[in-house]
């Protein structure tokens, strides 16, 4: 049985606990909202849903993917749960599961978690045809967090002026690591952070802090950069997100501490802290601030809720602080995102002034 | 302004209704009343989202309302759009819900009382979570998060119980009332003597022709939540029990000549607009069900109320799966011997517009035409009235013409 398991599980979501795809044998493969699938989603899902389902449903119904063991979905946000509901009525012969994820982090919501996260453990092992042991869950989260402090290098050279291939190269990485089995992440990522510091690098561009949801295409960073713009620092879900380390502390086993790691990670904008309501505006000042930006460029998918929903607050706040906010809207293709050429450049221009 | 519309409109319908009394009155004077109390000043207000239990909140003496419900009244007096163009200005796009766009608005005009503290749900949808956090953020007040599970299994249950009870400690801790177990048995008992006269009513809507004449029970299962646990919510769900089985004693019909049943699905247009009374006027077709009129749970257990209370909030058909949703319909259209369903689609909302083709294709199955409108239920700048019509016509005539091939055969 185990021989003939195809080795790439799919996911969809940041949140999504890649240590125990990887600890039940099997890569993690984020399906991006990136190829040049034909657009199909819309006979399934609303006009108003965020392209970035549609993209990855695209995905799925031209046979853009690759042989998939299963997929894990996650119940971040209505979108994705709806694109898991389209998911099972147009693949109905996909083995499929959707995780529960809290809204509020904290130690209520820890144990519900880490019982969602032991159903995908017994769901992963099912189709592995092999139980996943807690030894193993923490070898991954080990290895997971190895990648993300390498990341971390490689972020820390991108600020400081040093990587070359600048903010698009990093996308490109990030791109490969969550497609790719994390021993070739690993090695991947070793190679890139042992390069030696380039000298050659136009680092002429505006200092800026970009966030928002989605942003998987390292030409839209390409862009950013040839309109004046450096990416100093950048937080997206399909970005530095995916690749926060993941802290193992406090009681429990390993699946308690997982759920509890998880839930503290730096948040996408549908993770909400009772005690600091819209308190995603002060992290964002608050970063922008640490990696000395000029300007901040938030990003979002259209129809993105959550980010939609929080914005306003984050340009607020920065009004306040005196650092100017761009807010760009696209559809997951750079052919919408080109069209912000001009805005970006403008944006960039008054900033160096 | 909002204040001065509610006490107008309690003493234009107090002076009507004391001489032509109808469930629908009745019902319609104490949402207006709620929205008096809201904006009296004299309440503990507590905004929050659509599935916080809110009969438990009125054990502990608290005034609390889902916030979408004032994006209805202000569409309803058709007074939203300036707040809408206030949320808009203020960066919130035009793609967002129309009820929740319509509250920011009118949040940032001063035109919401402020909450002594706000409780959000994850359940029935993301945006309503984030619109109850920026009014925490807007008040400078509590908030406290609900977060639903989207499956009924024990420990889900179980989860969700506890955080009921970590938000009675929330709420008497800024109240400075502990709950009392008595006030709480008693909100329970009237909580389940509402929930069967319900039953009642829609066991009586369903019957063929239906006493119902589609517009009385618009908004009753949404609203209804908010009365229960009261005295009112009895009061308000017996009036339209005793009105409807009146109707069916004497043979009457809510729509005379009935000819085509039709199902609303999820929220109704709160703005006026012409095109159910065409329906019911010019085709005698009658909207007999509204998706979210409906007794779903079972009735709460009076002394351990709190599971049960969970099961009813896990167990809304709008959380968790689209699944779930689809198989309500299901049982309400076979129940309600539809003939059609209209899908209002409203637009920025993801939960339940964004399954709008799952829902389509599983009445299809069933044989049930549904036609797909696209509207903002609380925003009519968009509303393409002529266009709208049209369609509805053509969609009737299709559902009469089919009738008259089932007649045949």
């Amino acid at each position: 049985m185990k021989e003939n398991v195809t080795s790439n599980v799919g996911f969809t979501c940041a949140y999504t606990p890649l240590a125990l795809i990887d600890a039940a044998g099997f890569a993690p493969y984020r399906i991006l909202p990136l190829g040049s699938s034909p657009e199909l989603a819309g006979r399934i899902l609303h006009d108003n849903l965020c392209p970035h389902i549609k993209r990855i449903l695209d995905r799925a119904l031209g046979h853009d993917l690759p042989a998939l063991a299963g997929v894990v979905f996650l119940n971040s946000c209505d979108a994705m749960r709806r694109l898991s509901d389209a998911w099972r009525a147009v693949r109905p012969g996909d083995r499929m599961v959707l995780i529960d994820l809290p809204a509020i982090p904290g130690e209520t919501a820890v144990p519900y978690f880490a019982r969602e996260l032991s159903r995908l453990a017994d769901v992963l092992s099912e189709w592995r045809g092999e139980p996943v042991s807690q030894k193993t869950i923490g070898e991954s989260i080990e290895r997971y967090n190895e990648a993300a402090n390498l990341f971390a290098t490689l972020r820390e050279r991108l600020r400081n002026g040093g990587a070359s291939g600048g903010a698009a190269r990093l996308q490109a990485l990030y791109n490969r690591a969550v497609t790719h089995p994390l021993n070739e992440t690993c090695a991947m990522l070793k190679i890139a952070a042992g390069e030696p510091l380039s000298h050659s690098i136009d680092n002429s561009g505006v200092p800026i802090f970009a966030f928002g949801n989605v942003l998987p295409d390292p030409e839209a960073f390409e862009l950013f950069e040839t309109c004046g713009a450096k990416i100093v620092e950048a937080d997206f879900c399909t970005g530095a997100r995916e690749f926060a380390p993941l802290e193992i502390t406090g009681p429990g086993d390993i699946l308690t501490r997982l759920a509890r790691g998880t839930l503290s990670r730096p948040r996408c904008a549908r993770m909400i802290k009772p005690d600091k309501p819209g308190g995603i505006a002060e992290e964002v000042l608050e970063r922008a601030l640490a990696c000395n930006a000029r300007g901040v460029i938030a990003c979002a998918a259209k129809f993105c809720d959550p980010y939609i929903a929080r914005i306003p607050g984050v340009k607020e706040l920065l009004r306040e602080a005196g650092i100017p906010l761009l807010q760009i809207e696209g559809d997951c293709t750079m052919r919408s995102f080109g069209q912000h050429r001009t805005r970006i450049e403008a944006f960039a221009e008054m900033l160096r002034r | 302004m909002i204040n001065r519309y509610f006490d107008s409109m309690v003493s234009t319908l107090e002076a009507k209704f004391s001489k032509q009394p109808s469930a629908r009155g009745k019902f319609t004077l104490e949402i207006l009343r709620l929205g008096q109390r809201l904006y009296s000043n004299e309440h503990c207000i507590a905004w929050c989202g659509v599935c916080i239990p809110f009969d438990l909140l009125s054990a502990m003496g608290v005034t609390s309302c889902f916030v979408e419900f004032i994006g209805g009244t202000l569409a309803s007096a058709g007074t939203a759009v300036p707040f809408l163009e206030a949320s808009e200005q203020a960066g919130f796009l035009a793609d967002g819900c129309g009820w929740h766009r319509a509250v920011i608005g009118a949040t940032d005009k001063g035109m919401m009382p402020k909450a002594n503290f706000v409780i959000a749900s994850s359940s029935p949808c993301t945006a309503g979570l984030a619109t109850i956090e920026r009014l925490a953020r807007s008040f400078d007040c509590p908030l406290f998060v609900v977060h639903v599970p989207g499956d009924l299994s024990k420990e889900s249950v179980r989860y969700l119980a506890q955080q009921f009870k970590d938000m009675t400690v929330f709420v008497a801790a800024h109240t400075g009332q502990p709950l009392d177990e008595g006030r709480l048995r008693t909100a329970m008992k009237k909580t389940n003597e509402a929930r069967t006269a319900a039953a009642k009513a829609y066991d009586l809507a369903k019957r063929v022709p239906s006493p119902t004449n589609g517009t009385e029970l618009m908004n009753f299962g949404l609203l209804l939540p908010l009365f229960i646990g009261t005295q009112t919510g009895v009061d308000v769900a017996e009036a339209f029990r005793d009105e409807f089985a009146r109707r069916c004693e004497r043979g009457e019909s809510g729509v005379p000549g009935e000819r085509l049943r039709l199902m609303w699905l999820q929220e109704s247009i709160q703005f006026k607009h012409p095109l159910i009374r065409m329906l019911r006027d010019e085709y005698r077709a009658v909207i007999v069900v509204d998706e979210l009129n409906d007794i779903y749970w079972e009735p709460i257990d009076v002394e351990d109320p709190y599971i049960g209370l969970a099961r009813r909030t896990i167990g809304f058909p709008f959380n968790g799966p689209a699944s779930n949703r689809l198989k309500h319909i299901a049982e309400l259209a076979l129940a309600y011997k539809v003939d059609g369903a209209i899908n209002p689609c409203h637009w920025g909302c993801r939960q339940g517009t964004g399954s709008r083709g799952l829902v389509e294709a599983a009445l299809k199955e069933m044989d049930i035409p549904v036609i797909n409108l696209e509207v903002d239920c609380a925003d009519s700048r968009n509303f393409a009235e002529g266009q709208l019509r049209t369609r509805l016509e053509a969609f009737v005539e299709l559902l009469e013409s089919r009738r008259a091939c089932q007649r045949v055969n």
